[in-house]
């Protein structure tokens, strides 16, 4: 039953992984003579440590600040009955389904085509864009793990005295930690790893041609051709992820079988 | 007096929810309302002339999209539903290597998968674009921790006792208690491949075999505002179908009832 998935797991998953661990130890630029060591020779790229900053901040303000906007949002639509809740999910789904052309021309309309950029508010511009293109799709994960709570432990817990406050934060937050985990985890990796957003805001004026570690990535295998160096950069983005994996994998009983 | 209170909160929720539903709402009306009329009219040249590219572009659009979405959902739910009800080897490091080429930079994977699907002749061809991209890690996680919270151990206790095997267990207990999900994995997975803009720049190189987020590129000015807003239209499609189970939630299966 698993063999289709374990197939396209090979075939695109597993075996790109290795040819791409094995690719890294050939030489590059920042390694003429080749070896694992251009995992760490690269972060001597002058590009890197800012863009190291960048995504700490992401890391500090975009993901804390959509996991939280989005179980608020998720809370409020599951906690009445909301007419147009339908219609309010599609809504805050649309600036995350537009495509990257479209959605250049929506944020012209929206910031204005000649406004005078403060470029120290640009991590806060692409952090906004970032939350604005992603929140609505958790949006749609969350409340659907929300519905999926048996209504009598809530009428339970409403009998028993909890308001809707104490009903969210010690019933409905506890019983979809795992959904949250997994928006933690993917959050993170998006924080860490965003191109889109800053890429994007180089077409309206932006100067974010190196903003992020996976642009400088994507400019070292793509356009300079040394893909040791692109991929040594990205395994580097990799290993943040998959400790704070870890770390969300320990702390919820992520990978425990259904047991019967 | 608790009631009163209830209805208060209750409209207080319902206002914020509808203030923020306009928030989001105004850029997309400002668009529509300077934009709008002009964009319309000119659908028909957009798609009439560029000897006819944009409609090969939104051709193999389609093909990709749908193909993919087949491949990718129905190889995405049956692994979450095996990782997480059956007793498989190595069940612990599957998921890990899913979590991890769920998170590595696709800039990573992209040139493996191009030497790849160049080792079997599918480059620049809408084919090996479909199989490069139906490996969907997304949907077998979300699928995996579906089935661990929402498939009770006694339900499946009760299954093997009845007789039922792996897959009658999946026909019979899986399918219909997964409906939901499975609205939940369409949607996603044809939101990702509908809009999937870098693998197909690595894998395609004549502008002929281009799928329409790519070519969106090319046409960069105001046609790319009125395809961009016909390209939603599949995805709405693809979401007014699917609301009714997200509605019910994710997990509306033999927990909920």
């Amino acid at each position: 039953m698993i063999s289709p998935y374990l197939a396209l797991m090979l075939f695109c998953g597993f075996i790109p992984l290795v040819y791409a661990i094995n690719e890294v130890s050939k030489p590059s630029w920042k390694n003429l003579k080749g070896s694992y060591s251009t995992i760490y020779k690269i972060l001597g790229d002058f590009r890197v440590i800012p863009d190291l900053g960048h995504s700490i901040f992401l890391l500090l303000v975009y993901v804390p600040l959509t996991i939280i906007a989005v179980l608020a949002l998720s809370l409020l639509l599951d906690s009445t009955h909301v007419p147009g809740n339908t219609f309010m999910r599609l809504v805050f789904l649309l600036p995350g389904i537009v495509s990257g052309g479209i959605s250049v021309f929506i944020w012209m309309f929206f910031i204005g085509s000649h406004v005078n950029w403060n470029l120290n508010n640009e991590a806060w511009i692409i952090a906004g864009v970032a939350f604005s293109s992603g929140a609505g799709s958790w949006v749609v994960i969350q409340y659907g793990s929300l519905r999926s709570i048996p209504r009598e432990v809530l009428e339970a817990a409403h009998v028993d005295g909890c308001n809707r406050w104490k009903l969210a934060i010690q019933i409905k937050i506890p019983m979809i930690g795992r959904y949250i985990g997994y928006m933690g985890i993917l959050l993170t990796a998006s924080a860490i790893q965003i191109y889109s957003e800053p890429a994007l805001l180089t077409k309206i004026g932006l100067p974010s041609n190196w903003w992020s570690l996976n642009q400088v990535a994507y400019s070292y295998a793509f356009q300079a051709g040394d893909f040791a160096a692109g991929t040594a950069l990205s395994l580097d983005m990799l290993i943040p992820s998959i400790i704070i994996a870890i770390i969300f994998i320990r702390k919820t009983d992520f990978l425990k079988r259904s047991s019967y | 007096m608790s009631s009163r209170i209830e209805k208060r909160n209750s409209r207080f929720i319902n206002l914020t929810l509808w203030a923020l539903t306009i928030f989001v709402l105004l850029p997309f009306i400002w668009l529509i309302r300077q934009a709008g009329p002009q964009y319309i009219l000119s659908t028909r040249f957009v798609f009439m002339n560029q000897n006819g590219i944009v409609l090969a572009w939104l051709k193999n659009s389609l093909l990709f999209s749908l193909t993919a979405l087949g491949l990718s959902v129905i190889s995405s739910v049956t692994a979450g539903f095996v990782l997480a009800i059956l007793v498989i080897p190595f069940r612990k490091f599957l998921l890990f290597i899913t979590l991890v080429t769920m998170l590595i930079p696709i800039t990573a994977m992209a040139l493996p998968l191009y030497v790849l699907v160049d080792k079997v002749h599918l480059t620049d061809n809408i084919w090996g674009l479909i199989i490069a991209s139906s490996y969907y890690p997304f949907g077998t996680f979300l699928s995996y921790l579906y089935f661990v919270s929402a498939m009770p151990g006694d339900l499946i206790g009760m299954g093997r006792i009845d007789g039922l095997g792996d897959w009658g267990l999946f026909w019979h207990l899986g399918i219909p208690l997964s409906r939901s999900l499975w609205s939940v994995v369409i949607f996603f997975s044809f939101l990702n491949l509908w809009n999937s803009y870098q693998l197909p720049k690595v894998l395609l190189n004549d502008t002929r075999h281009y799928t329409l987020p790519m070519g969106l590129e090319l046409l960069y000015g105001s046609s790319t505002a009125i395809v961009g807003v016909l390209m939603l239209i599949p995805i709405l499609g693809v979401y007014l179908l699917s609301q009714q189970a997200i509605e019910r939630g994710i997990f509306s299966g033999a927990v909920t009832g």
